[in-house]
C-alpha cells in the first residue's frame, strides 16, 4: 500500500498527527462542529460535486485527467465520499491515511499541486455561500473557520505526500542514471575502459571509484582506462577523486591511464596545480589503449603490409 | 553621467543561491553561459568555470551556503564576466596559508583557492572569523 509507505516516510504518527491539528488550531470543537454539519454537507453534495466537475472540465489543464465518461462517474464518487469525509469529525490515523492516499493518486497520474489546490478554493467558495445562507450569520462564521482549518490540515498532507512522492521518483531516477553513467568496459584481456559523461559531484565521484575497484579486482585488470573527454569541468574535486582511484588501483597492482584530456583541460589542470604524475596521461583514447596494450604486452598491427600505389 | 576611465560598469547582474552541491554544477553552468554569449574562447571559459566550480564549492563544503553574484561588466573597451561569491560562514583564519596552496581543513587538495587566483584575471578575497567570506573574480575577454 503505498499511502502506508508515506504514512511511515512523512513520520505521521499519533504525535505528529497531534503536532500538526494543534499547529492548525482544530480542536476538537472543530471537529465536533464538522459533525453538526454532516446533514448540511450531505443535503448540497450533488450540487457541490456537478459545480466542483463543471469547473475542473471547464479548464483545459484539469480536463484532460478525464478522459472518459466512466472516468467522470467513478471520481465524482469518490470525490462524494471525500467531500462528506470532512464532516465526519474525525482526524485519526485512518482520516490522515485516506488524506496521503489523494497525494499519492494525484502525484501518480501527474496532477500538479497546483490545480489540486485551485480545485480547492473552489469547493471552499461553494460552501461559504451555502453556510451563509443556510445558518445565522455567526454559526456560519464559526462553521466556516472549522472548515477551514480540517482543509488546510487535508492540504498539507496532501502537498507533503506530493513532494516526497516526487523526491523519491527523482532519488530513483539519480540512481539509475549513476549506474548508468559508470559503464566499466573490457577493451582486452587486463584493459578495462571507463569513459565518464557528465558532471562529477561526491556521491558519482564515489560511485566512480567503487566501481573500478570492484571491476579491476573482478577482471584482475592490469590497466584501466579513464576517459574524461565527457567530464564538462575537471577542477580539484575531480582531480582528486581521479588521484585517489588511481592509487587504489595501483594498490590492486593495476595501472590507471587518463585519456581524452583537452587542451583547457590540461591548461586548467596545470593552473590548479594539481599533480597528476601517478597517473599515465594521454590526450586520445586511442594512444591510452594503443599504451594499455603495450603494458600487457600487446600491440595492434596491420593485418598485412599495406600496398602502395606504385606497384 | 561621469563614468571614470577605468571604472567597471556592471552591464547585467544576477544572483544564484548556493546551498547544495548541485548548485556547483547550476552556477557554473549559467558562468559558462554567460563566457559563451560574450565570445570567450574555449581557454578563458574553461578557466572561468573552472575557477567558479572552485569557489562555489568552497561555500557549499566550509560555509554551507551563501550567493553567487554574476555579473557581465565592461571597462573602456573590455568585456568580462565577474563572479562574486559571499557567504556568512565561519570565514579563513589563516588567509595567507589559505591562499599558498596546499592546505585544506576539510582534508581535500586544499588548491582551490590558489588555483582560481591563478586561472582568472582579477582575484579579491574578504574574510573575517566568524563572519563569512567573499571571493570576488573577473575574467576579460581577450581583444
Ligand atoms: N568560503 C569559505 N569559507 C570558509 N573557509 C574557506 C572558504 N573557502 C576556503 N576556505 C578555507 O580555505 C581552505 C583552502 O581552500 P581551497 O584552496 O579551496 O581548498 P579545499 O577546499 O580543498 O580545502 C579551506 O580548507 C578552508 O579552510
Ligand atoms: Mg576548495
Amino acid at each position: 500500500m503505498p499511502h502506508r509507505h508515506y504514512m511511515t516516510a512523512l513520520r505521521l504518527d499519533e504525535s505528529e498527527i497531534q503536532t500538526r491539528r494543534s499547529y492548525f488550531e482544530l480542536g476538537d470543537d472543530d471537529l465536533a462542529r464538522l459533525r453538526t454539519l454532516h446533514g448540511l454537507a450531505e443535503k448540497h453534495t450533488d450540487e457541490f460535486i456537478e459545480r466542483f466537475y463543471e469547473h475542473l472540465l471547464r479548464s483545459a489543464s484539469t480536463r484532460k485527467f478525464f478522459p472518459d465518461d466512466a472516468t467522470i462517474v467513478r471520481v465524482k464518487r469518490a470525490q462524494r465520499q471525500y467531500f462528506l469525509q470532512l464532516f465526519e469529525g474525525r482526524c485519526d490515523r485512518e482520516y490522515v491515511q485516506q488524506r496521503v492516499a489523494v497525494g499519492v493518486a494525484h502525484e501518480h497520474v501527474g496532477l500538479a499541486p497546483t490545480w489540486y489546490l485551485g480545485a480547492y478554493r473552489k469547493y471552499l467558495a461553494l460552501l461559504q455561500v451555502r453556510l451563509f445562507d443556510d445558518l445565522p450569520a455567526a454559526e456560519a462564521q464559526a462553521a466556516f473557520l472549522s472548515v477551514q482549518k480540517i482543509v488546510f490540515f487535508d492540504m498539507t498532507l496532501a502537498l507533503d505526500t506530493y513532494i516526497a512522492a516526487h523526491q523519491e521518483t527523482l532519488a530513483r531516477h539519480q540512481a539509475a542514471l549513476r549506474e548508468l553513467s559508470t559503464p566499466v568496459i573490457r577493451v582486452h584481456d587486463g584493459v578495462l575502459l571507463l569513459p565518464l559523461v557528465g558532471a562529477i559531484d561526491s556521491a558519482r565521484a564515489q560511485q566512480v571509484m567503487d566501481t573500478v575497484l570492484l571491476r579491476v579486482a573482478e577482471e584482475k585488470a592490469k590497466c584501466i582506462i579513464v576517459d574524461i573527454a565527457g567530464v564538462p569541468v575537471v577542477d580539484t574535486k575531480v582531480a582528486d577523486s581521479l588521484v585517489k582511484t588511481t592509487a587504489s588501483v595501483r594498490l590492486l597492482g593495476a595501472h590507471t591511464i587518463l585519456t581524452g584530456i583537452s587542451a583547457q583541460v590540461a591548461r586548467t589542470i596545470v593552473h590548479l596545480g594539481v599533480d597528476v604524475s601517478t597517473m599515465h596521461t594521454r590526450a586520445r583514447l586511442q594512444e591510452g589503449i594503443e599504451l594499455a596494450l603495450d603494458l600487457v604486452g600487446k600491440r595492434i598491427a596491420p593485418v598485412r603490409a599495406k600496398r602502395s600505389s606504385g606497384e | 553621467m561621469n563614468v571614470e576611465p577605468d571604472a567597471v560598469e556592471s552591464l547585467s547582474r544576477r544572483e544564484m543561491p548556493i546551498g547544495s552541491e548541485d548548485d556547483v554544477v547550476v552556477v557554473r553552468r549559467a558562468v559558462r553561459a554567460l563566457a559563451q554569449k560574450r565570445g570567450f574562447n574555449a581557454f578563458a571559459s574553461a578557466a572561468l568555470t573552472t575557477a567558479t566550480s572552485e569557489l562555489t564549492r568552497n561555500v557549499w563544503v566550509h560555509a554551507r551556503k551563501g550567493i553567487a553574484i554574476l555579473e557581465e561588466v565592461a571597462d573602456g573597451g573590455r568585456i568580462g564576466v565577474r563572479v562574486t561569491f559571499e557567504d556568512e560562514g565561519p570565514g579563513i583564519v589563516d588567509l595567507e596559508r589559505a591562499l599558498a596552496g596546499g592546505f585544506s581543513t576539510a582534508r581535500t587538495m586544499g588548491l582551490g583557492l590558489s588555483g582560481s587566483r591563478r586561472l582568472v584575471d582579477a582575484f579579491r578575497i574578504d574574510s573575517a572569523v566568524g563572519r563569512g567570506t567573499t571571493v570576488e573574480i573577473v575574467k576579460w575577454k581577450e581583444p
